[in-house]
């Protein structure tokens, strides 16, 4: 049995992709983005399916962990003036809307105490308030064409959400962590925040929201260069 | 105490084992092969924030490493997840359903104890190796569902909140605890080579895997 020539091949093959792992996995490394485009369509719908509509448990405002939330930034750290800040909603929507922060502020707040995950592995507990992007979205009319919503940044970030993510319940756009206004190298004045997304997908610094009926080329800053799109926890 | 089978091979020394069945050595070759890849991009991923030290903390050498970097580690890893416990899985259901008096039990543990015989210690303990190496896969695999959908599966989280009184969050242990799943099936797969070595030598290994 231990010769039949076919076996033989495939434990060659099994020893040599072994060891090539083994020498720094130059020659699996070039497969990984295929690996990738094979699998995260059904990875995609699963999580989408896990995800449902209904709320995540929330943490104690006790248990919030600061040192814990490193910070990443894209593009350097900017600088928004709040008396000059608007929020600009557009796309499928009624109602275009340019939004200042006393409108953001008028808005029934919300705080979630949540479970912040970075994609590098590390996480931290964060207490995030502000309005309901659902409420936001909804003063501007949407389209019920409306599948996506696309993130502009101030330092020019980009993001693309699903829109059942979006209008989750306890996805925000915080002005506050932690029981003051949020830090500028935290997202200064607005920034996204939700318990059901990796935090790539929660911009900072946002200034732009249009809802799209579908995706365009750009999926997202760190999505275009090979990171998941769905990125759901 | 039930008697635990004890072959002619057990007794005498390297013999012509019998072939084993090709679920047994499908599963096996294929498990060797996922669990490679599952652990270099596993490493991938630990280097972008090690769970020992964080930023500050030291890096795997780049070739242990699957991915080339930190997307490319997920790609592979949450690429082959499926197929791993898939594979697991099955396997384990079948161990369960139709060979389970080979999986270790109480009686082994006794055997150990009490038996001076090396013939009947080492198959008992050999059955209480590769019963602990379905322990330890699945619980990476429990560990690493935990990591992947922490949202949806917090009660899966909240059960590594038993350092917390010592001041390691819940998270930060499940890293340890999912990491530490490499080391552990390491020394098991070492302990297991080198018993069914003894049992049949290269034959028996090859013919365990093809």
């Amino acid at each position: 049995m231990g010769s039949d020539p076919g076996r033989r091949r495939a434990l060659g093959l099994l020893v040599s992709g072994g060891s090539s792992l083994l020498l720094g996995g130059c020659g699996l490394n070039r497969w990984s983005t295929a690996v990738g485009a094979a699998t995260q369509p059904l990875n995609e719908r699963i999580e989408a399916l896990l995800q449902g509509q209904g709320p995540v448990p929330e943490f104690r405002p006790s248990q919030v962990e600061p040192a814990a939330l490193l910070v990443n930034s894209f593009n350097g750290t900017p600088n928004l003036a709040p008396e000059s800040y608007r929020l600009v909603v557009n796309g499928a929507v009624r109602r275009p809307l340019r939004l200042d922060l006393a409108a953001l502020a008028a808005l029934p707040q919300r705080e979630c105490v949540i479970r912040h995950v970075c994609v590098e592995g590390w996480a931290a507990i964060v207490a995030w308030s502000g309005p309901r992007l659902a409420d936001v979205l909804a003063l501007a009319g949407p389209s019920p064409l409306g599948a996506y919503l696309a993130i502009r940044s101030a330092d020019q970030y980009f993001e693309t959400w699903d829109l059942a993510s979006a209008l989750h319940p306890q996805t925000l756009l915080a002005t506050h962590m932690n029981g003051a206004p949020l830090p500028v190298a935290n997202g200064a004045p607005v920034r996204l925040a939700s318990p059901i997304k990796l935090g790539y997908k929660q911009s900072k610094w946002v200034t732009g929201l249009e809802l799209m009926t579908s995706l365009g080329d750009r999926l997202g800053t760190w999505e275009d260069r090979g990171y998941e799109w769905f990125a759901g926890l | 105490m039930r008697q635990p089978v004890i072959t002619l091979s057990d007794a005498s020394g390297p013999a012509r084992p019998g072939p084993h069945p090709l679920w047994t050595r499908a599963f096996h070759g294929f498990n060797l092969l996922v669990l490679l890849l599952m652990a270099g991009s596993g490493l991938e991923i630990y280097n972008a924030n090690p769970v020992f030290g964080g930023r500050a903390g030291a890096t795997v050498p780049g070739w242990l490493t699957l991915g080339g970097w930190l997307a490319g580690g997920r790609d592979w890893h949450f690429g082959v997840m499926g197929l791993y416990a898939a594979n697991l899985g099955l396997w384990i259901g079948l161990l369960l359903h139709r060979r389970h008096r080979r999986l270790a039990d109480g009686g082994d543990l006794g055997t150990l104890r009490r038996s001076a015989s090396p013939p009947r210690r080492r198959l008992a303990s050999h059955r209480v190796t590769y019963t602990l190496m379905l322990v330890v896969l699945a619980f990476s695999l429990l560990s690493g569902l935990a990591m992947y959908k922490p949202a949806q599966l917090w009660w899966l989280v909240s059960l590594f909140a038993f350092a917390e009184p010592a001041g390691h969050s819940s998270w930060q242990t499940l890293r340890v605890c999912h990491l530490a799943t490499i080391p552990a099936i390491a020394l098991l797969l070492v302990a297991h080579v080198g018993l069914s070595w003894r049992v049949g030598g290269l034959r028996l290994l090859r013919r365990m895997v093809l």
